[in-house]
């Protein structure tokens, strides 16, 4: 069965909260959906957004048993990427759930 | 705890010699190839399948830190080789190799730093070869493959290195395996007087620059490819 979209909002939140206690870093540990990902107002520097999407897929592959590649070609693009703020991550997300279970 | 190193294409040849040798120094070896594994020991593990698939290679490397634990080590040795003359190489072959060589090695890459990233602690040795360096004739798309894993292998210990992982190469000499069963006599030959060092390499020979990488006073040595036989 697909993970709820709510299921995967609480997991994303709970990993960048989890960051945000290792690098004592309060924007994050109060992360909500409209947390800023990526960009000049992120709250994550480029090593961190790779520790970051790490952290998600191991998480998804762990809890569900679902592999997916959140790896994009936009990732470091200003306007279009899917990590733009942790609504538009938790979107992809539940894209990249569904093209998997087709 | 033992280490854990995942090493590709370790049933038979390079692969199994370096499965062996890391495995006789105590560490926990998760090996892979398309065929099962006649190699038996405790703390060896073997996952069957195709390198050059991305969903089974991101499977396998979660699969192996979820089993054995953090991967401290990764060997890309997997690989194919085509000698023929260009003119006579066909578009499927370039392809397949590529997807071997150089898409396997780059998925197994990315998906063991991405974990080394969380320990800030890794090392990613991949194997390229001497045809590489020297141009060989008859194998273009062999040495080509090879010349991209030495380009991905300086790139990524760039990018790598703030996450504190180490990516360097081994450029072998013609060593006895399947891989160079085909090759005429004749061929080896001449290839073995453009070394410095005249005579075929042995699996010892890489063992000692694998160990030399892994080696915890190494954290400094990246980016580099070491070719053996004295082939610069």
């Amino acid at each position: 069965m697909q993970p709820h979209r709510t299921a995967i909002t609480a997991l994303v939140i709970e990993t960048l909260q989890d960051l945000g206690e290792d690098l004592k870093n309060k924007d994050l540990q109060s992360a909500n959906e409209t947390t800023r990902l990526f960009g000049s107002r992120s709250a994550l520097d480029s090593m961190n957004l790779v520790n970051f999407i790490a952290d998600v897929e191991e998480r998804i592959s762990d809890e569900y048993e679902i592999h997916i590649i959140l790896a994009n070609e936009s990732a470091m693009s200003r306007t279009h990427s899917p990590f733009r703020s942790v609504s538009s991550c938790i979107d992809y997300i539940m894209k990249l759930i569904a093209q998997n279970a087709e | 705890m033992n280490k854990v190193a995942l090493i590709t294409g370790t049933r038979k040849g390079i692969g199994r010699a370096l499965a062996e040798h890391l495995l006789n120094q105590n560490w926990t070896v998760a090996g892979c190839s398309r065929r099962s594994s006649e190699l038996e020991h405790p703390n060896y593990h073997h996952y069957t399948l195709n390198v050059g698939d991305e969903a089974a290679v991101v499977q396998m490397v979660r699969q192996v830190k979820r089993e054995l634990g953090p991967i401290y080590a990764l060997i890309n040795n997997a690989g194919t080789a085509a000698m023929n003359h260009i003119l006579l190489t066909p578009g499927n072959t370039c392809k397949s190799l590529f997807e071997t060589n150089v898409f396997g090695s780059f998925t197994f890459l990315r998906e063991c730093a991405k974990l080394m990233s969380r320990q800030r602690d890794g090392r990613i040795i991949n194997i390229s070869s001497i045809a590489a360096a020297l141009d060989l004739e008859g194998e273009a798309i062999y040495a080509a493959s090879k010349a991209a894993i030495e380009s991905l292998t300086r790139t990524a210990a760039k990018e790598l290195a703030p996450h504190g992982i180490t990516v360097n190469a081994i450029g072998p000499t013609p060593i006895e395996t399947d891989l160079i069963r085909g090759i005429p006599e004749q061929a080896i030959n001449s290839l073995i007087q453009q070394q410095a060092v005249k005579r075929m390499g042995t699996v010892n020979d890489i063992s000692n620059c694998v160990d030399f990488f892994l080696n915890e006073n190494s954290s400094f040595i990246t980016g580099q490819i070491i070719y053996l036989g004295g082939v610069s």
